[in-house]
């Protein structure tokens, strides 16, 4: 069978405004999902069960239930509690709340990867809780925070695409009224997947940058060897003390 | 009246679940001494000198820094109780910690790592926290480090920083937990002559250590604990040379 182009060309417009839309879903569902993980996260790691264990509830109810059975049971169940919400704005919460989950439970681990010295250190010369994970404890933890971070975020992209079961205008929703118009479902799926792609591999890029800027050292780990190595090279003398 | 002590440690016990670590402790260190603390591993001598600033949370007793209760204080209506995080995370820059494994700042340069909690913690403006900084890793013999990030460090000029990071905060009582026992042996004498200056200096030491030559000649009283209780106490010749229990003796065989 042959492509024919022309049927994406033609409706250009609709894959542009579902991708734009998927763009803003994601975008939001990623801000507010990290935004809600680290106080979820501080709680789940704190010593008294009543901390702990109401977060451990929460990363545990929106983990263990299927993205379509949740965002269904927020758009049919939450109007019985007088709650009116849009599709798009049922979306994004039932995926930010989704998302949040996960990174909470990354958060955690991140925090835990940093070894236990480095908090003590801190706070034996007299910082709070609050200023030691801030200045000692984020900038270690990002190494292994930010590779997981990137796929969670992912999948809820992936994931952003079970909105058009609420007829929300993203770009799976566009993918489908396209191939109704057209009946040319390999085209049209073929183009939809690529941009996926595209929007995916663009978020891998940004999280890689934010790496790089927030974490400075990246895989080579706190070191400034790679430095030294290149003054060495360089045939300049070394100053001495 | 004496002067009031530097430290002063009454009634202290810590348990790990049915494992008592420190089982009932006083201690008091003067202005300008300097105590090492002996014994066998697991015998409580550590957690003993991180209930000092409540990195652990003894179960009871009481601390007090030239005077000023750290951790629990008495409380109006009789009793103890426990002061606020905030309380204590002023009272803990008093006494610096220094850790056997260094506990460096990794993501931050030799000089970052002693100049951040002066310029945070005390609001010491950056060029004064840097040049005091600077002033301390010369001292160390470390002014060509300021620069380098932890991980460019050997182990011995790594503690030289970690001591550099406590003193910055300019403590009243510095305490050393185990501070060579991570460190190859050639470098172990650089840290310790460093320790002897601060001695020298009038800075009221703690000491945890294996070193018994050091505390020989460094100490003015050595501790010998056992069982989380002090079993043993005295100026360092009577200590080493003259035990008085049989648990010391044994102890002090394995040096032989």
């Amino acid at each position: 069978m042959a492509l024919d182009l022309s049927i994406i060309a033609d409706n250009a417009g609709l894959f542009a405004k579902g991708a734009v839309a998927t763009v803003y879903i994601s975008l939001a569902a990623i801000a507010a999902g990290l935004l809600i993980a680290f106080p979820v996260a501080l709680l789940r790691l704190s010593p008294r069960r009543v901390m702990s264990w109401p977060a451990m509830a929460y990363v545990e109810l929106f983990r263990n239930i299927p993205f379509i059975v949740m965002l269904s049971l927020f758009f049919y169940g939450l109007p019985f509690f007088g709650l009116r919400l849009q599709p798009m704005t049922t979306g994004i919460v039932a995926l930010a709340l989704f998302g949040s989950a996960y990174f909470a439970e990354i958060v955690r681990g991140a925090i835990l990867s940093v070894p236990r010295g480095q908090m003590e250190s801190a706070r034996a010369i007299g910082m709070s809780y609050l200023r030691a994970l801030r200045e000692i404890i984020f900038p270690q933890m990002l190494r292994f925070f930010i590779p997981a971070a990137t796929n969670t975020s992912i999948s809820l992209v992936k994931e952003s695409a079970v909105l058009a079961t609420l007829s929300v205008a993203e770009l799976t929703y566009q993918g489908l009224i396209v191939q109704g118009q057209t009946y040319a479902p390999f085209e049209v799926f073929l183009a939809t997947a690529a941009i996926y792609w595209g929007l995916t591999a663009l978020l891998a890029a940004g999280f890689r940058a934010s790496e790089r800027r927030l974490g400075g050292q990246g895989r080579r780990g706190f070191s400034s060897r790679h430095r030294l190595a290149a003054r060495y090279l360089s045939l300049e003398p070394e100053p001495r003390s | 009246m004496t002067a009031l002590p530097v430290l002063s440690v009454r009634g202290l016990r810590k348990s790990f679940g049915a494992m008592t670590a420190v089982a009932g402790v006083d201690l008091d260190v003067g202005a300008g001494e300097i105590v090492c603390i002996i014994g066998p591993s697991g015998c409580g001598k550590s957690t003993f000198l991180r209930c000092i600033n409540y990195l652990e949370r003894p179960d009871e007793g009481t601390v007090r820094i030239a005077g000023d209760y750290i951790g629990r204080e008495p409380a109006a209506a009789g009793g103890t109780r426990l002061q606020s995080g905030r309380q204590i995370d002023r009272m803990r820059p008093r006494v610096g910690l220094v850790f056997q494994q260094f506990h460096l700042w990794p993501h931050l340069s030799a000089l970052e790592n002693i100049a951040r909690a002066p310029i945070r913690l005390r609001g010491v403006d950056r060029d004064e926290a840097e040049a005091q900084a600077r002033r301390l890793l010369a001292r160390f013999g470390l002014a060509a480090k300021a620069d380098r990030m932890p991980a460019d460090l050997s182990g011995g000029e790594k503690q030289r920083v970690a001591i550099a990071r406590a003193l910055a905060m300019k403590p009243e009582l510095m305490l050393f937990d185990e501070p060579t026992s991570a460190l190859d042996p050639e470098v172990v004498g650089d840290v310790l002559r460093l320790m002897k200056e601060l001695a020298e200096e009038g800075m009221t030491m703690v000491v945890v250590t294996h070193e018994l030559g050091f505390a020989r000649k460094v100490a003015d009283r050595i501790v010998f604990f056992d069982a989380g209780r002090i079993a043993e106490m005295g100026p360092p010749d009577e200590l080493i040379d003259r035990p008085r229990s049989e648990r010391l003796r044994l102890f002090l065989s394995h040096f032989q």
